[in-house]
């Protein structure tokens, strides 16, 4: 098998390495510019790091109860207010950022993986795993997505771990599908060709070339998928099906202090504008790295 | 429209739903069972005499394949099968009165949904980069981020409480709904709840849609003639953007059925999403498999609704 | 001579891109008579297609008529507000585009779109409109015009969507027809069945045509005068015969000789016009063909030639001519 004449695999590569760098760099520029993404972004980082802080300190035990008045509005002391066991709210919101950010975080890596894996081989090889994989994908097709996953946490009990496995299990789909059309398209293109006869093996291929062209598409689909995830972990624990107290959850910190929403709005107002917030940066976030991603796509 | 070929296609889709009902009902008739034992009971632990007259009651003595056949005739015929936790409580009945309240809800929020949604996407289009695009874009940002419990809360609060004087507070949905049709503001709020977070999708979807569809060379031939640009936005332009939106229809119904397991909880309203939250936590396994059944035969048939609603649309799509 | 019934008058229209201001149409100036037939011939991005879409103030944000008139029976067209030009398209002055599959609305039939066009400038009963819809889907030689009235456009080939577009232009008896590119998206012999039904509606409806192409043969074939244009500005005008015979412009001439003809030696190389399209936002200094003209002289890299007459009726804008640059060649044409 002869490589076309001067088409060594290095030169392939080369090539394939410029397309790229010039495409993550334009990308990255466009990003730069949008100023809802951005401030999205600094956002997201604080979250992040008040998750991380409240693992080891937050102002009071998030377990503690009647550090005053149940009920008790902001205050100096308790800034967020007292919900309705007397625990401190703001120090159970910095804890809920965990949770939020495990599963939603810890989903899209699942996702990833599984839907990935299960993506390049059915687009690539086609076959046994890509019948398999458009069957399972035609069943659940017709199925809302939260309600399998309210499903499984019943079976299988309420835990951090299952939780983000059974948001996770509704989700792979739709990045699996994704990944094997790119992968369907990437595979005939004339430089997969060339790698191709060029006496490439299969895993190569796929690695060096297929991957990081699906890249792009991947990016925007997990971050778009971890509000989903967050989304979906609230709607579990507001219906009580969340990570099991007294951990908090910002969803099951809104459903407990629904039935107090006149007299004491502070407990079902702090979670909810911290859901609703960290949704929207994520939303943002997503929609900028779409559109810098895709430089077809003009506002 | 009804052509012999489309009448043969919706027959066809028609069986096709039939054995999706079945696909469906069996997966999770064998997920549930293959629990270890008898945690179908409820954790009552009555005297093992009366556990047994339980077990036999239900037929869950029986071997396994015995009682899935028994199951899968029973789906057939349409009898989905008696309540675990309720004795005599009939599913199928039971479900079809609650589809009934949640379809009514439920309409009102597509209604709701679409109709906002395509409203302000054809505004913030024809606008497109005035301030009633930025402002209309960002709100729909916020609408479909923020989860429907806190609209609901909001709305809550908003209507319950700031508003008190005004509306007395009132919001519910009465459970006396044997009249069927639950008065419009009843309806109103649990409706818009539901269907906020996908007006604000539809119209981002409408928007791009008529975006791209303007710069269609057929608008161009429209203004040419000399219509006015009213029929030009309303009769070329959104006709053909709505093509992309009738997509969305199919699971925009799968949402709002998410959604309302959510919201009918929130505002006791006695319908099919209740009924699934309660037999979660329930463990209410026989209506949860004969929800589950409903719910595939909702969304398949609104998405041959969907399917035929093409055909009206475009005609260049026939069966 | 009659009034001419539409004269441009210095045309300049402007598109206000992030990269730039493109001057697409820069400073068009000509008449057209009734009942003439007319071509505008240039390559793309020359500007003949947003000359015409000028004319009926179609051209969109961001591009826009920055001077000049266009006077229709002398109203000037670039001052009447949007309800009197709309009243005028499709009625007065209509225009038909190049590719007919995605200029006709998917979702209407082609009956219901020529109605539409009829409708569109007074109250007709419908069955006027139907039957009127039907006449003209005859005179454009579809047949079973009756039922193809019912049709959708994808039901239709290329070539009778095209007629079809034609039948909705002439519905109001408009005095121009402007035609961008009508058969650049068809095959050849439908290309010459279409040319051929615009020249007899030509002689019987006493319609004008402007006819905007890139094909010389096209032009050839139909028209009776010529515009050529290149970067936004005419550099040739006159009677066709002439311009084919005696091109006074380097680039009239590079258009005319790169048509293969087949009488020529095999062996001959096809000739191409070397160079690339011009740059629209900072166009270059002096004769803006300058970059690709074989037969430039000092003067044409500062001085920007106007349009000079050079012939009866033929105006060309070149400081050399053709005349002047072969016979000093002593290349003799052949």
């Amino acid at each position: 098998m002869a490589t076309a004449p001067g088409i060594t695999e290095k030169f392939l590569e080369e090539t394939l390495a410029h397309e790229q760098t010039s495409l993550w760099g334009d990308a990255w520029r466009r990003l730069r510019r949008n100023r809802l993404a951005l401030a999205s972004s600094v956002f997201l980082l604080l979250l992040v790091l008040v998750a991380i802080v409240a693992q080891f300190w937050t102002p009071y035990s998030y377990y503690a109860q009647g550090l005053g008045p149940i009920y008790q509005g902001p205050t100096p002391q308790h800034w967020l207010g007292l919900d309705q066991s007397g625990r401190d709210i703001l120090s159970r919101i910095m804890l809920g950022a965990q949770i939020s950010l495990k599963v939603g975080i810890g989903t899209q890596l699942v996702v990833i993986v599984v839907g990935v894996l299960v993506g390049l081989v059915a687009g690539f090889y086609r076959g046994f795993v890509d019948t398999v994989n458009s069957t399972v994908i035609n069943i659940f097709y017709g199925i809302p997505d939260l309600l399998v996953a309210l499903t499984l946490v019943l079976l299988l009990g309420r835990s951090l771990g299952i939780i983000i496995f059974a948001i996770a299990f509704t989700q792979w789909m739709n990045m699996a599908r994704l990944v094997r059309g790119q992968t369907l398209s990437l595979r005939e293109r004339e430089f997969v060709e060339a790698a191709r006869s060029g006496g490439a093996k299969a895993s190569k291929i796929i690695f060096r070339h297929i991957l990081p062209n699906a890249l792009g598409p991947m990016i925007v689909q997990a971050t778009i998928g971890v509000p989903m995830a967050i989304l979906f972990e609230a709607f579990l624990s507001f219906l009580g099906l969340g990570v099991p107290p007294p951990t908090p959850s910002w969803g099951a910190m809104a459903a407990d202090g629904f039935h107090a929403i006149r007299i004491a709005p502070h407990i079902v107002l702090a979670p909810a504008i911290a859901l609703s917030l960290t949704l929207m940066a994520f939303n943002f976030l997503g929609d900028g790295l779409r559109d810098a991603l895709d430089p077809r796509q003009k506002r | 429209m009804f052509t012999r070929g489309a009448l043969l296609y919706i027959g066809q889709r028609l069986v096709l739903i039939v054995f999706t009902a079945v696909a469906v009902s069996s997966i999770v008739f064998l997920g549930v069972h293959r629990l270890p034992g008898d945690a179908l009971l409820n954790e009552r632990r009555p005297d093992p005499a009366a556990e047994a007259a339980l077990l036999h009651y239900y037929h869950l003595d029986l071997p396994l394949p015995d009682q899935y056949v028994r199951y899968v005739t029973g789906l057939l015929h349409g009898d989905l099968g008696e309540s675990y936790v309720n004795r005599g409580v009939q599913i199928t009945p039971l479900l079809l009165r609650e589809a009934r309240v949640s379809a009514e809800v439920g309409t009102a929020a597509i209604v709701f949904t679409v109709g906002l949604g395509v409203l302000l996407g054809v505004i913030a289009a024809v606008r497109q980069n005035t301030w009633v695009d930025y402002l209309a874009t960002t709100t729909s940002v916020i609408g479909y981020s923020m989860p429907n419990f806190v609209i609901a809360s909001l709305l809550f609060l908003l209507f319950g409480v700031a508003l008190y004087s005004w509306t007395g507070g009132a919001l519910y949905y009465n459970s006396g709904w044997t009249g069927t049709y639950g008065t419009i503001d009843q309806i109103l709020v649990p409706g818009f709840a539901l269907g906020f977070p996908y007006a604000s999708i539809v119209a981002r979807l409408t928007r791009a849609s008529m975006l791209e569809v303007i710069r269609q060379d057929y608008v161009r031939t429209a203004r040419a003639k000399g219509l006015t640009s009213r029929i030009v936005i309303v009769r070329h332009a959104l006709r053909n953007a709505l093509i992309p939106v009738v997509t969305i229809l199919g699971p925009l119904v799968i949402g709002i059925v998410t959604g309302s397991v959510v919201i009918e909880n929130i505002f006791g309203i006695p319908g099919l999403g209740k009924e699934f939250a309660n037999s979660i936590l329930n463990r209410d396994y026989n209506i949860v498999i004969g929800l589950f059944t409903f719910y595939a035969i909702i969304i398949a048939l609104a998405n041959l609704l969907v399917d035929l609603l093409y055909t009206v649309i475009d005609p260049r799509i026939r069966y | 001579m009659s009034q001419p019934v539409l004269q441009i008058k210095d045309l300049k229209t402007q598109f206000f891109t992030d990269d730039g201001v493109v001057q697409a149409v820069d400073g068009v100036s000509f008449d057209l008579h009734s009942g003439e037939t007319l071509g505008i011939v240039g390559e793309s991005g020359c500007g003949k297609s947003v000359t015409a879409l000028s004319i009926l103030r179609l051209v969109q944000e961001p591009g826009r008529i920055v001077a000049g008139q266009i006077l229709f029976k002398g109203d000037d067209l670039v001052q009447m507000s949007d309800e009197e030009v709309r009243e005028i398209r499709g009625k007065d002055i209509a225009m038909i585009f190049q590719d007919p599959l995605s200029s006709l609305n998917p979702v209407l039939t082609v009956g219901f779109q020529i109605e539409e066009a009829i409708e569109a400038h007074g109250k007709v009963p419908g069955k006027t409109a139907l039957n009127r819809a039907v006449a003209l889907l005859k005179q454009v030689r579809i047949p079973a015009a009756e039922s193809r009235v019912q049709d959708y456009p994808h039901q239709f080939s290329g070539g009778m969507r095209q007629r079809a577009m034609i039948a909705m232009g002439l519905a109001n008896s408009p005095s121009i027809l402007i035609a961008d590119e009508p058969t650049t998206a068809l095959d050849v012999t439908v290309q010459a069945q279409i040319l051929e039904l615009l020249r007899d509606l030509n002689r019987d409806l006493k319609t004008a045509i402007i006819l905007i192409t890139h094909n010389m043969g096209v032009v050839a074939s139909l028209c009776t005068r010529v515009l050529v244009m290149y970067a936004g500005r005419v550099v040739e005008q006159g009677p066709v015969e002439q311009i084919f015979k005696d091109p006074q412009h380097p680039y009239t001439w590079s258009l005319l000789q790169s048509i293969p003809r087949l009488d020529s030696d095999r062996h001959d190389r096809l000739l191409s016009i070397e160079g690339f399209p011009p740059d629209l936002i900072r166009p270059p200094r002096g004769c803006r063909f300058n970059p690709r003209c074989q037969f430039k002289i000092d003067r044409c890299l500062h001085d920007d030639p106007p349009l000079m007459n050079v012939g009866p009726d033929q105006d060309a804008a070149c400081w050399v001519t053709m005349r002047r640059a072969l016979s000093s060649n002593g290349e003799r044409r052949g």
